[in-house]
């Protein structure tokens, strides 16, 4: 079977291809040249031409093609774009689910159509199950198995006929199984160390990169919930809520960031029982297996890093809202609430 | 697999490898020492050397050999450009080949006034007349490119050659697609006052490494490297004598590649029938010749460099533009220059070039693999 494979040169899309070679699969690598990155740092995800030449090599040594597609146009459209429109506009954006939904998973389906394979593999931390319903098949997207490096998280936005010829190779695998099947299978790059920071941003600060990129600078005023000012800022998109580093306020009890508001720049803080909330509203909804009509209990995820919460999800025109069991702490507009039943990712959208 | 990207590099021939190999046993030594290993080497060197006057008919003292058609080409142009200074004036097209129009931009950087002639689909070439309009009394230097390597475009060199020399002006040609695919008589250039015409090994089927660069006689030239005095103070640095020895075999071959040129055009004409059929638009000159070698043809709902790794992946070997450009994705320049309106086509290029070993049965093949990956877009 011909198996399109996302190569980003980190371990774990090499060892997920390594494995579909070892099964038998005819592979054909692919590496996204999505960003240049600027400066001297210029080791990064996806975007450094080290990495595309990590996984040029890691295809010569398992000795399948692999090609470069430059997908810069696109990622700047479909994700930086919108996460500086996002940090603008007083939110944290999600750029991973943008970049897999709109950019990355999409564009796999497109080559794998013109490319002529089956299938589709990458590395993400996800699972995928096929169940038979009625004469068709369907595909349900399950967290992966190392619950510290799930990423069914970022892909709720996959379109379920995209779920149908994804290959997860490394979903049953923990991130310790994973380098070891490198090591066993020879994976030229095994012991590479994860990235950590967005790929884009490889030194990892945001302010810095939405001033350079829109040519701007900013400054503004931090208040209490009483309204009164309590210090100043350098820029809205330096503040997410929940965020307590960084405020410069002072000594006196613990303060976090409880909202941004574009409007007037302002960014408010309270304490830390403030940033409790037992409800919010998602946008921009995307449903793996067809969207559902009523009410239902469910499990949702408001960050990356967070534990599945008890909650009640209502469906919408263009989105739900969600009515936690218990209140969560910090929920961010721009993040993506995700929801789980079980195992089972359903959809996710945009916090509003 | 079917390789049809000719104009990126050419398979080498039994005999070239063999020439190469055989360097490799008798010429290895430094061809500027005194001993006998030295004049073995220099003697390949020099023997190649006159081996390539004669099929071009130039003097052989006149020949610089440098290590490849990208550094003839750098020698050309900053090489006779040395002095061009701050308000100067250079014209070259914006359909050359990186190694000369890159050369021309780092004159620019220096402070002279580039200027890229306006160029149309119809010629493919600049025409005379718009080489006519812009020649200046203050133009410095002109670079131009002989046979096109996107789209095999020939341009009217000789008239450039006339214009150029009426007007006092040095006129540089890149000539590394030529040999093998037009006749070519130098010294008829030379008569008409062409200063320097770069050539190359590996478009003619010979190995990559290796070119050389006719200077006309008497010709001032800036060397580029530093470091000894070979090829007459114009190169410095030990000439590789194997890939020489290579480029000697090749051009054994010249006089055969040429006579392959009437079964190329076919076989070309067969498949543009069948890209044409699966609804590619051709890019070649309306009115303009073009060399039998190379067929650049825009495929709509195609991104080239997806379409080159889609036939690959059927063992067609093709490109989407110049090869050195390829791998980093951007359309090609010379098809944007030509069709300026029709971004499309640039952005969908792909090139199929044909050699002498191309086969009648290989380019069915190619056709029906194009007919079949053509076929998948949606």
């Amino acid at each position: 079977m011909r198996v399109l494979i996302a190569l980003s040169g980190g371990v774990d899309s090499s060892v997920a291809a390594a494995l579909l070679r070892e099964q038998g699969h005819d592979l054909v690598g692919v590496t996204f040249h999505l960003w240049d990155a600027a400066g001297d740092n210029k080791v990064g995800r996806c975007c450094a031409p080290e990495d595309r030449d990590d996984a040029r090599r890691t295809a010569e040594e398992l000795g399948f093609p692999h090609y470069v597609i430059d997908e810069r146009a696109a990622f700047r459209q479909r994700v930086v774009e919108p996460f500086l429109d996002s940090y603008l506009g007083g939110t944290t954006p999600a750029p991973c689910v943008a970049c897999n939904q709109h950019v990355k998973v999409h564009r796999l389906v497109e080559l794998a159509d013109r490319f002529g394979c089956e299938r589709i593999a990458t590395g993400h931390y996800a699972r995928i199950v096929r169940t038979q319903v009625g004469a068709r098949s369907e595909a349900r997207l399950l967290r992966g198995r190392d619950r510290n490096k799930d990423q069914s998280y970022f892909l709720y936005g996959v379109p379920p006929a995209a779920l149908e010829r994804l290959l997860f190779p490394l979903g049953e695998l923990t991130k310790d199984q994973t380098r070891a099947e490198g090591v066993r299978l020879g994976v030229p790059n095994a012991g590479k160390p994860d990235s950590q920071e967005l790929c884009f941003v490889p030194d990892g600060d945001i302010g810095g990169f939405v001033e350079r990129e829109r040519a701007l600078s900013q400054e503004g005023e931090i208040r209490d919930q009483g309204g009164s000012v309590v210090g100043a800022h350098q820029g809205i998109y330096r503040y997410t809520v929940g965020q307590r580093r960084g405020l410069n306020l002072g000594g006196g009890p613990a303060r976090y960031v409880l909202r941004v508001v574009p409007e007037d720049k302002s960014v408010v803080v309270g304490d830390d029982a403030a940033l409790l909330s037992a409800s919010c509203r998602a946008e921009a909804a995307a449903w793996c297996n067809g969207a559902p009509a009523e009410p239902f209990e469910a499990d949702v995820r408001v960050r990356y890093r967070h534990a599945p919460a008890r909650a009640r999800v209502y469906p919408e025109a263009h989105g739900f809202r969600v009515e936690f069991v218990e209140p969560q702490r910090a929920i961010t507009p721009g993040q993506a609430a995700v929801v789980y039943r079980g195992e089972e990712v359903v959809g996710g959208g945009i916090i509003a | 697999m079917i390789y049809l990207d000719h104009h990126a590099a050419t398979p080498l021939s039994a005999p070239v490898r063999a020439a190469i190999e055989q360097a490799h046993a008798l010429a290895w030594a430094n061809p500027s020492s005194a001993h006998a290993a030295g004049r073995a080497a220099r003697a390949l060197l020099e023997r190649v050397r006159r081996q390539l006057a004669e099929l071009v008919e130039v003097q052989a003292a006149d020949l610089v050999f440098t290590a490849g058609g990208t550094e003839a080409c750098n020698l050309a142009v900053l090489g006779l450009g040395a002095e061009v200074g701050p308000g100067a004036h250079v014209i070259s097209s914006p359909l050359e080949h990186p190694a000369i129009l890159e050369a021309v931009q780092a004159i620019g950087r220096r402070g002279a006034r580039v200027e890229l002639l306006a160029v149309e689909a119809a010629h493919g070439q600049p025409t005379p007349a718009a080489l006519a309009a812009a020649l200046r009394d203050d133009t410095a230097l002109v670079a131009l490119q002989w046979v096109n390597h996107e789209t095999g475009a020939i341009a009217p060199v000789e008239e450039y050659a006339r214009l150029c020399h009426a007007r006092g002006v040095p006129l540089v040609i890149d000539g590394c697609q030529v040999l093998g695919k037009v006749p070519c008589n130098l010294s008829a250039l030379s008569e008409l006052g062409v200063r320097a015409i770069a050539l190359a090994s590996t478009k003619l089927g010979g190995p990559a490494g290796v070119g050389a660069l006719w200077l006309a006689r008497g010709q001032a030239l800036t060397a580029l490297t530093y470091g000894g005095a070979q090829e007459r103070g114009r190169r410095a640095g030990t000439p590789d004598a194997a890939a020489i020895a290579g480029f000697g075999a090749a051009l054994a071959a010249v006089e055969s590649r040429l006579l392959s040129q009437p079964r190329l055009a076919q076989l070309r004409d067969q498949l543009e029938q069948l890209c044409g059929a699966c609804g590619a638009s051709v890019n070649a000159p309306a009115e303009g010749a073009r060399v039998a070698t190379v067929s650049n043809v825009s495929v709509p709902g195609w991104r080239g460099e997806i379409l080159v790794a889609a036939l690959d992946l059927e063992g067609l070997c093709v490109s989407a533009g110049a090869a050195c450009s390829s791998g980093l994705g951007a359309p090609s320049p010379v098809l944007r220059a030509l069709y300026a309106s029709e971004p499309w086509r640039a952005e969908s290029a792909l090139r199929l070039s044909l050699g002498p070993e191309t086969q009648a049965t290989e380019v069915e093949q190619a056709c029906a693999i194009l007919q079949r990956v053509l076929g998948r877009a949606p």
